[in-house]
């Protein structure tokens, strides 16, 4: 990795102007958005306007996904008249861990060990693919995500000679911003939002949630977020030149 | 190339469990022979070298690995990706699950992609 591994030098820019430098800068082919079938519809409805029918977009299909979830992601691809990829966990991983430690080992174990199967697996595999993939991403999402950039150096998926970029259009939108855009532009969503779901994962780890509290309470609740033993009581800031 | 392993000691005085996991898998994989320095991160310490090359670099955890490679140093908070992309260790069975499982841990917002 060489230089500025962030970039963030025009930290209000609208989305839809991060979305348009993206297509400008990266091949169709090798850039994409990732979609979860939450309120980050907002970027394949941007997307669409930019670039139509060809916004390449794909979603992680954990198979554990609400039925709404599955309805709504079907709806957005008649919608926008666009290809969703779905990109699925590996068979074989999935029937290991459910034979050894059934359905619901993640409200003993925690969830590294099924969202690593089910979602970084796919997503590490599909990133292979990319110079460049779009995120839903915002700030106000977690803690770990207030100093989020709109554009940065994938530390995660990077590799040396190999750089992927990730694009958090919404890094500086709120959750009210999101919802004034669905609302002015007609924008479908996910009908879980009605029903108190604030952020939308895996049926067995999504929840509804009170007003006041803040949607990272609607996942995991039941873990504690701090990983304290390995933490270095620095502040939380995106590391420079890290690969992961 | 330079490569520094950074360890963390916890207030306790104790190790952390990850990083004496990470050290014996390098000693268990003769990988060891390959770290040119070992720091160590006193949590009892803010000046300890570990704590301050953390500071330095930005990294909020440990164990992390330096690599000093033509004036351009890197971070790597992933053990297996380092050992991968720096050693070229060859992967064990069910190296690329115990990776995505780090880098879960490494970029904790992840899951909610």
């Amino acid at each position: 990795m060489h230089g500025k591994d962030f970039v963030d030098s025009q930290p209000r820019t609208h989305p839809r102007e991060v979305l348009e430098d993206a297509f400008r800068r990266f091949d169709r082919d090798r850039l994409a958005i990732s979609f979860s079938g939450a309120e980050d519809v907002v970027l394949v409805d941007m997307a669409s306007r930019i670039v139509g029918r060809d916004a390449p977009v794909f979603s992680l299909d954990t198979g554990r996904l609400h039925a709404e979830t599955y309805r709504f992601l079907e709806a957005v691809r008649e919608r926008y008249g666009i290809e969703i990829e779905l990109l699925f966990p590996d068979a074989v991983e999935v029937e290991r861990l459910v034979g050894a430690k059934g359905l619901f080992s993640f409200y003993r174990d925690g969830h590294g060990e099924c969202c690593a199967i089910r979602k970084i697996q796919p997503l590490r595999r599909k990133l292979g693919e990319l110079d460049a993939w779009i995120t839903g991403q915002r700030q106000d999402q977690s803690v770990t995500r207030t100093e989020l950039p709109v554009e940065q150096v994938d530390a995660a998926f990077s590799t040396p000679g190999r750089t992927v970029t990730k694009f958090n259009p919404l890094a500086h939108w709120s959750s009210e911003d999101v919802w004034a855009y669905i609302r002015e532009y007609d924008v479908p969503y996910n009908p879980l939002h009605d029903h108190g779901m604030r952020s939308i994962g895996c049926e067995p780890c999504t929840r509804a949630i009170a007003a006041h509290q803040h949607e990272r309470e609607g996942r995991w609740w039941w873990e504690n977020d701090d990983d304290k033993e390995c933490g270095l009581h620095a502040q939380n800031r995106i590391p420079a030149k890290a690969v992961a | 190339m330079h490569i520094t392993f950074v360890k963390k000691v916890l207030a306790s005085g104790e190790p952390c469990a990850k990083c004496r996991d990470v050290e014996e898998r390098l000693e268990r994989t003769g990988l060891i022979s390959r770290i040119d320095r070992v720091v160590v991160a006193d949590e009892r310490d803010a000046r300890s070298e570990g704590m301050r090359l953390a500071r330095r670099h930005e990294v909020d955890r440990a164990p992390f690995f330096l690599v000093l490679n033509e004036d351009i140093t890197t971070v790597y908070t992933v053990y297996l990706k380092f050992v991968r992309d720096v050693l070229g260790g060859e992967p064990s069975p069910g190296a690329e699950l115990d990776e995505a499982r780090e880098l879960l841990r490494a970029h904790p917002d992840l899951d909610l992609i």
